[in-house]
């Protein structure tokens, strides 16, 4: 108790504790994990699911949902790759293709706002809608993406790769905005109660607004760094990338029900800590068959510890006051 | 309760009579026979699916569910590793196999929920990656063939003018309407998802009502996995892979909140018919996969933007 911040600090980041333990159990199951350029790997893996996970943290902040950042990633990196293949230039494709993010973002916040229809249908349609548009666009056919993506993809400052760079980046920005802008503020506070956030003077639909276009630019851009790690763009790429990234952020501490989750560490940890099981597996060489047990197993236990660290403190504040 | 009629019962009628002018061999009796078909198994596995949500829960592993109980069934029955001789035992050792297993897979989920305190969402996710992952593991992604032509006529067999596959569905609505609506579960089910701490004061086995929710979804997964079985004359441990989205879609467009609370039976099955209904209109329209993708979202936006305008007010109940 001499350091009460960090302790009081680190008892609300079990989460970290857990990704600790993770990597433990994997470095002793193989030499090859507790490397620096296995950890580096771990970030530049995770950095698309990241990305993706700090938007959609913004939506399930205000207790939305957007369920089709998966679809999104898809369209972004389609038509970014068609473009790019089309002659244009890498520098121009990309803010073309987050442009796009926001312009899908956008629409479902416009719907959310004006018809008051539930985010969690207006983003099913768009789910629907973007990934067909994508295959559309793609004729169903993987696209192929040129050298110049790859090259961002692998390229490196000061010895850290690119989409690394990026992924802290959104989630510093992402933090400082909640943290220290009004509207971070209002993110909070319409999470916690609708009706108390508008009697407060808040802009209720310019809120939701914003945060569906930051989770569809998010969405966007996690696909891009995700693509020009993998090269090619598969008709299936971006599937089930919503229920990744909402896990990513409720394992991070985000509360489905709104208003409570942060994006550093939460998200981030949340996402870093899936890569982490996944990249251990590999190492490992688990049977491929065995990865999603393995994977649902490690996050089912994760969740089934922090909740009961959760349960025992409410339990504990019951009987104090 | 609300008392405002549901708007999506009348978007359904006019949108099948649009689809039936409009949509050359919709308005067949042929074509009828296979909505009802198609219908069958995703209306069982939705009201199910509801049950949940009206708890203010969510059941994300029921496709996973869908296809672990396919497996299940399918080793059972299929002539191939089949332990029993007889087809007509085989095949009720089967669907009671898929049954139980579906509902172990519920009373897992609802424990975990209910007393260990985790979050539905997160504890039905994984079950989706655990029991998906479980069913491919156990097949080698194989398909399992060979099963009792017993199993495999049963979508085209009658029994009092109507097909076995209605008369399920039927029966399965029929007994989660007795709960619903005339059973001390039903009622306690509105009134956890409205508040579990009120209703745990006043009397409430919260516990008790989520573990039976879960179970509830679990088992409905799995008739409805006999259905899909049957018909496919597979089991696949892929089955149902893209089924989650529409289920859980049916439920939500047919005005349930996922907040919980507040839902009725009968919505629910107009949003399961919605949603076969656009399946069905826009193949028979001879769109190509991904434009009936487009066109599906397109449709379910305006279905939900006539369901607020109908309403009249915010059904956002966060």
């Amino acid at each position: 108790m001499s350091n009460p911040v960090i302790f009081k600090r680190l008892r609300g980041q079990s989460i970290v504790i857990l990704l600790a333990l993770v990597i433990l159990v994997f470095s002793l199951l193989s030499p090859g994990y507790f490397t620096t350029q296995n950890f580096l790997n771990i970030l530049l893996q995770a950095s698309g699911l990241t990305i993706v996970a700090t938007g959609m943290t913004f939506v399930l902040l205000t207790a939305g949902i957007d369920l089709s950042v998966g679809s999104i990633m898809f369209v972004a990196g389609v038509i970014s790759g068609k473009l790019v293949v089309g002659g244009l230039s890498v520098w121009l494709a990309v803010p073309v293709t987050l442009v796009l993010g926001i312009i899908l973002g956008l629409m479902n916040g416009w719907f959310v706002v004006r018809f008051k229809i539930v985010p969690f249908i207006v983003t099913l349609a768009t789910f629907f809608a973007g990934r067909g548009l994508g295959l559309l666009i793609s004729e169903t056919r993987a696209v192929n993406l040129p050298d110049e993506f790859l090259q961002i993809g692998s390229a490196r400052i000061l010895g850290i790769p690119l989409p690394v760079i990026i992924m802290i980046m959104v989630v510093a920005v992402a933090q400082l905005v909640l943290d220290r802008t009004v509207f971070g503020r209002q993110v909070y506070a319409v999470g916690n109660s609708q009706e108390r956030s508008v009697k407060a003077g808040i802009n209720l639909n310019r809120v939701l607004l914003r945060v569906y276009i930051i989770c569809g630019c998010c969405a966007a851009l996690g696909g891009l760094v995700a693509i020009a790690q993998l090269g090619a763009v598969s008709p299936t790429f971006g599937f089930q990338s919503e229920f990744m990234a909402i896990a990513a952020a409720v394992l991070g501490g985000t509360s489905l029900f709104g208003g409570k989750g942060r994006v550093f560490p939460g998200t981030l940890v949340g996402a870093l800590l899936i890569q982490s099981i996944q990249s251990g597996l590999v190492i490992v060489n688990a049977d491929p068959y065995l990865y999603p047990l393995i994977t649902g197993t490690i996050i089912f236990l994760i969740v089934l510890v922090d909740s009961q660290r959760h349960y025992r403190r409410k339990q504990m504040k019951g009987i104090s006051t | 309760m609300t008392k405002s009629p549901n708007i999506i019962l009348y978007l359904c009628l006019v949108y099948y009579l649009a689809a039936a002018l409009v949509t050359p061999g919709f308005f067949t009796v042929n074509n009828t026979w296979n909505l009802l078909y198609n219908l069958m198994p995703l209306l069982i596995v939705a009201v199910g699916q509801m049950l949940v949500i009206l708890t203010a829960g969510i059941d994300l592993s029921v496709t996973a569910i869908i296809a672990v109980t396919s497996v299940v069934g399918g080793y059972i029955m299929s002539a191939d590793y089949s332990p029993v001789d007889s087809s007509s035992l085989a095949i009720a050792l089967g669907i009671l196999g898929m049954v139980i297993t579906g509902g172990i897979i519920g009373l897992i989920n609802g424990i975990s929920v209910a007393k260990l305190k985790m979050p539905a969402f997160m504890v039905t996710l994984t079950g989706l990656m655990f029991f998906g992952g479980f069913a491919v593991w156990l097949t080698k992604s194989q398909n399992i063939y060979n099963l009792p032509a017993g199993l495999v006529d049963m979508p085209y067999t009658s029994f009092l003018g109507l097909p076995l596959p209605i008369w399920t569905g039927l029966l399965v609505l029929g007994l989660i309407y007795l709960v619903l609506n005339k059973s001390l579960l039903g009622e306690w089910i509105y009134a956890v998802g409205v508040n579990p701490k009120t209703s745990r004061i006043s009397g409430v086995n919260v516990d008790l009502t989520i573990i039976m929710v879960y179970m509830l979804s679990g088992v409905t997964a799995a008739i409805g996995s006999v259905l899909y079985t049957a018909r496919l004359e597979t089991g696949s441990p892929v089955m149902g892979q893209n089924l989650l989205l529409d289920v859980i879609g049916a439920v939500v467009i047919g005005g349930t909140s996922l907040f919980g609370g507040k839902g009725l039976l009968q919505w629910t099955v107009a949003g399961a018919f919605f949603m076969a209904m656009l399946d069905n209109s826009l193949n028979l329209a001879g769109l190509s996969y991904f434009l009936i993708m487009i066109v599906k979202g397109v449709i379910i936006l305006s279905a939900a933007m006539l369901n607020v305008w109908g309403e009249r007010k915010v059904i956002w109940s966060a």
